[in-house]
């Protein structure tokens, strides 16, 4: 027998060629790029836009009122962000490195929910009656030096006001809305609810489609007609719809919104995955995993999932656009969070009053759109990344 | 055939009972749930006539009684067959003839099955009026951009229409009112609503001043109409991109015009520039028939506005001109979603049937592309259409929510709305009921629709 020296490559890990054949694309790259601008804008909200000075200096005693003023929730996104990127430079599995991020960032949060308490009256506009008494001696201020829940009462009766036009000195480069607030702050402000919202409510309809529609997949026959029913069921409903009388009979939270939407976007997932576990189940590696007698979570969620991911991870790129969309069209249709602002929010705003606040439409409408546009690019470049038909034609072309 | 519709419409009653099930539950569970007093809070009243209405409200809907008790009370009403109702809230005997009966909307105080009766056809016209729209400008640029594969107008066409399908349908419902029919800028539209209260009155049809006026007014839409045509179906590409950049120029100019006068300003070089651009693309599109659609279009509204300068008076726009005008926006805005999906799915499917063995083998045997695209691969491409076409009304019916509510048109959208906004508990259960029965009729006809258009598939 010759001895022959085969020169074995260890293949790059799946989720890696996915991403390498997926940074191909340009489209891909745009929508990925403005994905990652709004996850910056919504880390750094406080930065960005703030009524508190990043720093102050009264009566020659310096002071870091935009720091102080932190929230919890200020201080769960920039660790988020900066885990992000240690998690990234990590070596590991995907999945593992994932898990270890998550875990990370709901540590931190609990950390900073129990311990970080910033003041609970917030006055807006001592530092600008500082200002205009003459004790200021040097301020620096964010980009834009308002809040997203700074009404501006203290310029007395301010209310819709079309961009550059404010008076006293103000300058609102998106105007302002009905209260009076900025309508640039109140954007970046609610870019966090817009991720937010995109990310859970995905996530949570994920995780029940799949847990749904594995089990259907897995076990067919009785279990697989009742599911089906099910799946049928919430999909004969209008979502819209559904949505609507949950939110109208439940609370406006957000994390109610999360839920909601999660709880009512997961047939498509269930459908998908049944379909791949239909197909895998047949197949020798599973049947192998059964016969070495495997607990039903290891053959389901270890030997089954990962091979039925890629449909998944196409579908759940379109699912967080309609999340975002569902969010604006709940808060469109004043059934949104209530104080906290949101772009569906702003919008409604523009067609609200008697006359047509173009700011109101062009600005909010435009983010809204942008990021659609963003997840749906993704979700189509992903589509064609994980489809061997079309990589394959790509190559050679 | 037969045996197979009526095991379908069979196995609807479990689905349906089960969506209203989930609405009622949802309903049920929610803090404070529904109960009489929740109906009667609000209205300042004295603490008898107050409770004499509760009263009233737990005797007629049963409201003080468990929430499965209610659900079954209220199967018992809208089921064809089934207890009879007496009056004093208790149920009598069995019976086969009681009919279906929808029950009282808490709010309105009127029977829901009236509401729904009014507000329905609405819905259904505006939804039945996006349908074959949608359907016929998707195929057409589906199947233009699936013949010039890989070349300009599929690219452009492919961005611009996932552009389309993220713009959100309150975004470009916003726009469209903001910008064409508010006070502010162009006044072409109506704000909302179906018809104006004048045009009730008028004749059907619009009534010109006299003969020679109609004769004028057709003659000056039908030179404008051959005109462009002529133009777009004749003139070589390097013309037809000059004339329509030149047109659109000129009424990128014209619209700016009507806003800000005829003294240019800034205003007026953007649009120019906008119709100049967008016109000249237009007039770029590689298909014959796709250019003559959209000229003979723009040639009909553009002879009536010439005829109008021209001095044509118009007595009475009449019922038809004015409720199609009225359902210009809300149709473009319901359909272009949609539009945008089904024309990407029209060229996949295509494509994927033009290299298909068979195309292959028709081109081989000496079949002209034409004929091979109409006859082979196009017909073959029918079929996800019509998969389709069953999720297509489940998403109508959620875009006209929004919809009729934006363009203040009273559909079914917005009784939805009102129902839940004011926790109307029969009116939410009923609407759920009849979208989720259109729903389930949509996907019934579309297997059968598809069992026509491929012999292959039979449920016999």
């Amino acid at each position: 027998m010759t001895e022959q020296t085969v020169n074995l490559k260890p293949s790059r890990p799946w989720s890696a060629q996915v991403l390498g054949a997926l940074l191909l694309r340009t489209t891909a790259r745009l929508g990925l790029a403005w994905i990652a601008v709004l996850v910056l804008v919504a880390a750094f909200a406080p930065f960005l836009a703030n009524s508190h000075p990043l720093l102050l200096v009264v009566d020659g005693e310096t002071r870091f009122p935009a720091f102080a003023h932190l929230q919890a929730a200020d201080y769960t996104w920039l660790a988020g962000l900066v885990l992000a990127v240690v998690a990234w430079r990590l070596r590991g599995p995907v999945f593992l490195r994932f898990a270890g991020w998550f875990a990370a960032v709901a540590v931190v949060g609990g950390l900073a929910w129990m311990t970080v308490s910033p003041p609970s009256l917030v006055i807006y506009e001592q530092y600008r009656e500082l200002e205009a008494a003459g004790r200021v001696d040097s301020i620096v201020r964010a980009p834009i030096p308002y809040s997203a829940k700074d009404y501006l009462r203290d310029y007395g009766d301010t209310g819709i006001e079309a961009p550059l036009a404010g008076r006293d000195g103000r300058t609102h480069w998106f105007g302002t809305e009905d209260s009076g607030a900025d309508v640039a702050a109140r954007m970046i402000e609610a870019t966090r609810i817009a991720l937010g919202i995109g990310f859970i409510a995905t996530g949570i309809a994920l995780v029940i489609g799949t847990i749904i529609g594995g089990l259907m997949g897995y076990f067919a026959g009785v279990v697989d007609i009742i599911g089906m029913r099910l799946v049928e069921i919430f999909e004969a409903i209008p979502t819209l719809f559904l949505l609507l009388t949950f939110v109208a009979f439940f609370g406006r939270s957000i994390w109610m919104m999360m839920i909601i939407i999660g709880i009512t976007s997961w047939s498509g997932y269930a459908r998908y995955v049944r379909a791949e576990f239909l197909r895998l189940r047949e197949q020798d590696f599973v049947q192998a995993a059964i016969a070495s007698g495997l607990p039903l979570q290891s053959i389901l969620f270890r030997h089954m999932l990962p091979n039925g991911v890629a449909p998944l991870l196409v579908a759940a790129s379109f699912g967080v656009a309609s999340a975002i969309l569902a969010e604006t069209t709940l808060s469109f249709l004043g059934l949104g969070l209530v104080d906290d602002p949101s772009w569906g929010q702003l919008l409604n705003q523009a067609v609200q009053s008697s006359t047509f606040n173009w700011w109101l439409a062009v600005f909010p409408g435009g983010a809204i759109f942008l990021t659609v546009f963003a997840y749906n690019l993704v979700g189509e470049a992903l589509r064609d990344a994980v489809d061997p038909h079309t990589q394959r034609r790509g190559k050679r072309a | 055939m037969l045996n197979y519709l009526l095991r379908r419409a069979l196995l609807m009653v479990p689905t349906l009972l089960g969506i209203t099930l989930v609405v009622f539950v949802v309903m049920a569970s929610a803090p404070g749930g529904l109960t009489a007093q929740s109906l009667v809070d609000g209205n300042n009243i004295e603490p008898e006539a107050r409770k004499a209405l509760e009263d009233y409200y737990n005797k007629l809907y049963g409201l003080d009684q468990p929430a499965p008790v209610q659900y079954l009370r209220w199967l018992n009403n809208i089921s064809p067959i089934g207890f009879e109702r007496e009056a004093d809230g208790t149920l009598g005997d069995f019976s086969f003839t009681k009919g279906p009966d929808l029950g009282l909307s808490f709010r309105y105080g009127r029977p829901v099955t009236d509401l729904l009766a009014e507000r329905l056809p609405i819905t259904l016209l505006l939804n039945l009026l996006s349908i074959p729209l949608i359907y016929a400008v998707s195929i057409a640029i589906g199947v233009q951009a699936a013949r010039t594969r890989g070349g300009r107008f599929d690219v452009a066409s492919n961005i611009v229409l996932l552009g389309l399908w993220s713009v959100p349908t309150m975004l470009a419902g916003v726009l469209a009112i903001g910008f064409l029919a508010s006070e502010q800028y162009w006044r072409w539209f109506p704000t909302g609503g179906l018809v104006r209260r004048e045009a009730v009155d008028q004749t059907f049809l619009p009534w010109l001043a006299s003969v020679s006026d109609v004769l004028l007014m057709l003659c000056i839409v039908a030179l404008a109409t051959a005109l462009l045509v002529w133009a777009v179906a004749r003139a070589p590409a390097r013309l037809r991109h000059i004339g329509g950049a030149l047109l659109g120029a000129a009424l990128g100019y014209a619209m700016a015009a009507d806003l800000a006068g005829w003294v240019p300003v800034l205003l007026h070089v953007v649009l120019g520039l906008a119709g100049a651009a967008l016109l000249g693309a237009l007039a770029g599109i590689p298909g014959t028939a796709l250019r003559i659609a959209i000229a003979g279009g723009l040639g009909l509204v553009l002879g009536v506005v010439v005829a109008r300068a021209a001095g044509v008076q118009v007595l009475q726009a009449g019922y038809l001109f004015d409720r199609a005008w009225h359902l210009v926006l809300p149709v473009i805005a319901l359909s272009y979603g949609g539009l945008a999906f089904l024309a990407k799915l029209t060229r996949a499917s295509l494509l994927e049937n033009l290299a298909a063995d068979y195309a292959r083998t028709a081109r081989a045997k000496g079949v002209d592309e034409e004929t091979v695209l109409w006859r082979h691969v196009f017909r073959n491409s029918l079929l996800p259409l019509i998969t389709v076409s069953a999720t297509l009304l489940p998403s109508l019916l959620a875009g006209s929510v929004i919809i009729e509510s934006l363009f203040s048109i009273d559909g079914m959208g917005k009784l939805a709305i009102e129902a839940v906004q004011t926790r109307d508990r029969e009116l939410v259960l009923s609407v759920t009921l009849i979208s989720g029965l259109l729903t389930l009729a949509g996907y019934l006809l579309a297997d059968i629709a598809y069992a026509i258009a491929d012999p292959r598939v039979s449920y016999d």
